[in-house]
């Protein structure tokens, strides 16, 4: 058993982090959220240093060597505090390209992705925070050869960037079923596609995506007809690891920062760190981060493993982790007082960041039930 | 022991249920209900309709133009107000400054300043909290040094809310470094629209406006503005601070937030069941609800312990630190009920053609961080158990 990073993985924590103390900080960020082509500028240069490469394996054009790669690289993403979209893009979007096509085509994808010329979202999981494979609020007709989708989802994360959708659309079945649900590639300018962009809480982009009758041929089916609701599970899970990853790097930069700060921040006469039960507050802090730090991990190195372990684990990962992420952001605004809740400091982006990641992909009590439903069939 | 609240004050609460209903214009509760904000001319409007109706300072006695209310009827106010969505009006002014200068003011403080605020021409802000003076107020570093028949005052406040919307402030100022720190501590009135006073905005998480840096930099303020004696300014905090004491249970926004819980969860989900069918969340929405209930008993229980001359002790804080609490608890629900339509950023919305989330989903997660300051502002929760362990122990 070994919980640390393998060489590879230390070379690409090595890079990114490089890279994101170089190009990144509060300011940077901020700049970022109102200069489309300075995202676009910054998202070129991670895919030429090769970090797309991250979420996919040598036999499809990558350099991964373990699936839990791409939590290395969201772990950074969380220190760093990172929006940019390595998430929907190579994670979710990359592991639905791996799992459903093939040959050429695949190869085509896939280059697009690892070169950053192209960018994915997910229309998936209906108004949920992209949790239930079997909900969806797009439904597909044959048309000829191929299929017309209708349908509308609120908010599309990285549906503003995207070159291209994944939809999931209901083909056959009722609501609720994961048989019946087929995925589409689908151009994000095709004919019949309207999108407003706006943004999440968390600054991360996102869209209203509206398809109105938009034709697709056959061979935009990702995966097989009505079979696409399990290649999603299998695609947010691959994201829920890296999520967790996420949290991780967030969680342990605000034990850090916390720390600092009540170190130099002086009342009542001496630093705010000789308060004991701040003490105690930052030792808790410490206690949730540890506890799901190894269940996050647990989750990275479960992905390739058994279907049902793999979904047990993530499930496990992610209620541990969101319950954690709460409490940890919470408690390192606390202890900044004023500071914490003011846009200034990192500290509150953190928080809403960890908040949202909490929310994402189905929340504790989403998970559990899930954990719960697995523990009982095994 | 008695449950059941007075026959008068129980006419009032339907009174003012039966006012609300007539009076207040859908618009600004709509507002108000879902987080936000509304312009100073329509918390103008609404201050014109309160005073017609003489509810526009309900903490003042009727001889400077208040309603004259006891604390039962405050508490009543503050509850229907709150459930009704009633914008709540240039509060520093009304609530904090108005009752300080009727006990301590000069009479020519009250026939100046009283008017004022009555007229809603003057909207003050509090000037207390600095950059090294938070938790730790007495080490507050505004100077003012007399000069003649005036002070020349220079300092930084730190979040200092609606100073943005303000044309005074009062402050809290250092005029002597002698003695404990209390001691030297004074309550100065300054006007802001005067060269030497820089208002600078403080963005709060989800990027609400509503706290700023106020400097003042060699500022001339005549001794007339000073409140009460020089050096008495820590008994007129704690007095201010004691108006407010119950205010921070917030019973009637909590009540609000609980009310629009309820209904969200009895609506149809994403998933197309009932919410209510989801046992943990179901189970989440009753125990904020308990809370919320024993919240409020808690407050009529000081309250009515109060009124039969008890002094008040730490419940207080008891208060403080619940009602924050159960508010964050209730927005998070809220938040978390409106699914992925609760967590877009309110700023960033497009706002051509039909909505893309509800208009009463757009601010949900908004609040939901706004929130967040209830547990730090005000005296932390750290502070208030500071407070309940030194009665408790008695050390």
């Amino acid at each position: 058993m070994d919980f640390n990073y393998d060489d590879n993985q230390r070379m690409l924590f090595d890079m990114v982090d490089r890279f994101l103390t170089d190009k990144h900080d509060l300011a940077k960020r901020a700049k970022l959220l109102t200069d489309p082509a300075a995202e676009a500028a910054l998202w070129r240069e991670m895919a030429e240093l090769g970090l797309m490469g991250a979420a996919f394996p040598e036999e499809v054009g990558g350099f991964s060597t373990s699936p839990a790669d791409p939590y290395v690289v969201m772990e950074r993403f969380g220190r760093h505090l990172v929006t940019q979209p390595f998430l929907y893009t190579a994670v979710i979007g990359g592991r639905l390209l791996i799992e459903g096509l093939s040959g050429a085509d695949r190869e085509e994808e896939i280059g697009m992705v690892i070169a950053g010329e192209r960018q994915l979202a997910l229309a998936a999981g209906s108004a949920h925070m992209l949790r239930s494979a079997e909900d969806t609020a797009f439904a597909a007709v044959p048309d000829g050869n191929g299929w017309k989708i209708s349908g509308r989802m609120p908010a599309v994360l990285n549906g503003d960037r995207a070159d291209k959708l994944i939809v999931a659309a209901r083909t056959a079945g009722a609501s609720g079923e994961l048989a019946g649900v087929t995925l589409f590639l689908v151009a994000a300018d095709a004919a019949g596609i309207s999108r407003r962009n706006f943004r999440m809480i968390d600054a991360q982009g996102a869209a209203e995506v509206v398809l109105d009758g938009v034709a697709v041929g056959a061979e935009s089916v990702l995966g097989s007809v009505d079979g696409g609701a399990v290649l999603v599970e299998t695609a947010l899970d691959h994201g829920i690891a890296a999520t967790c990853g996420e949290a991780i790097g967030s969680m342990e930069y605000l034990i850090e920062a916390t720390a600092e700060y009540t170190r130099t921040r002086e009342q009542y006469g001496a630093p705010l760190a000789k308060f004991q039960v701040l003490q105690h507050r930052m030792a808790d802090m410490y206690i949730q981060t540890q506890t799901a730090k190894s269940m996050a991990l647990v989750a990275a190195l479960s992905l390739d493993g058994d279907p049902a372990e793999r979904m047990r684990m993530v499930s496990a990962a992610k209620a541990q982790v969101g319950r954690s992420a709460k409490y940890v952001g919470y408690q390192a605004v606390q202890l900044h007082g004023g500071m914490g809740v003011s846009e200034e400091l990192d500290i509150g982006h953190h928080y809403i960041r960890l908040n949202f990641i909490n929310q994402l992909f189905g929340d504790g009590a989403f998970h559990l039930r899930r954990f719960g439903a697995l523990a009982q069939a095994a | 022991m008695d449950l059941s609240i007075d026959d008068k004050v129980q006419a009032l609460r339907e009174e003012m249920r039966d006012f609300f209903a007539k009076n207040l214009p859908p618009e600004f509760a709509r507002k108000t209900l879902i987080g936000e904000k509304l312009t100073k001319d329509e918390h103008k409007q609404w201050h014109a309709i309160l005073r017609e109706k003489g509810w526009h300072v309900p903490l003042w006695p009727k001889e400077h133009g208040g309603p004259g209310w006891g604390p039962m009827e405050r508490l009543i106010w503050e509850e229907e107000s709150g459930m009704a969505g009633a914008p709540r009006l240039n509060h520093v002014s009304q609530d904090l400054l108005g009752p300080v200068l009727i006990e301590f003011g000069t009479p020519e403080q009250k026939a100046e300043l009283l008017p004022r605020i009555l007229s809603s021409e003057d909207w003050w802000c509090q000037g207390f909290s600095e950059p090294q003076a938070g938790s730790d107020l007495a080490n507050l570093q505004m100077r003012a040094v007399r000069d003649g028949d005036d002070y020349i005052v220079t300092g930084t406040k730190l979040w200092t809310s609606y100073a943005h919307v303000s044309n005074k402030i009062f402050c809290l100022v250092r005029t002597s470094t002698d003695g404990p720190k209390q001691a030297g501590i004074s309550f100065l009135l300054i006007d802001m629209e005067q060269p030497g006073v820089t208002v600078s905005p403080i963005y709060s998480l989800g990027g609400m406006l509503s706290v700023n840096e106020v400097q003042i930099t060699d500022v001339r303020v005549p001794v007339t503005n000073l409140v009460g004696r020089e050096g008495g300014a820590w008994d007129i905090t704690k007095f201010l601070l004691g108006n407010e004491r119950l205010m921070g249970a917030w019973i009637g926004v909590n009540m609000s937030l609980a009310r629009q819980v309820r209904e969200r969860l009895g609506r149809v989900g994403a998933d197309g069941r009932k919410r209510s069918e989801n046992s943990v969340l179901a189970q989440r929405v009753a125990e904020v609800e308990t809370d919320l209930l024993a919240l409020r008993y808690t407050t009529y229980r000081v309250l009515a312990d109060e009124l039969s001359g008890k002094a008040p002790g730490p419940e207080v804080s008891v208060i403080k630190v619940r009602g924050g609490e159960i508010m964050q608890a209730l927005s998070e629900l809220l938040m978390e009920l409106a699914e992925i339509e609760g967590m877009v950023h309110p700023l960033s919305m497009p706002h051509d053609g039909v909505p893309v989330v509800p208009d009463e989903l757009e601010h949900m997660a908004q609040q939901f961080f706004d929130k967040r300051k209830l547990t730090i502002y005000g005296g932390s929760s750290e502070i208030q158990r500071n407070i309940i362990a030194r009665r408790l122990l008695n050390v």
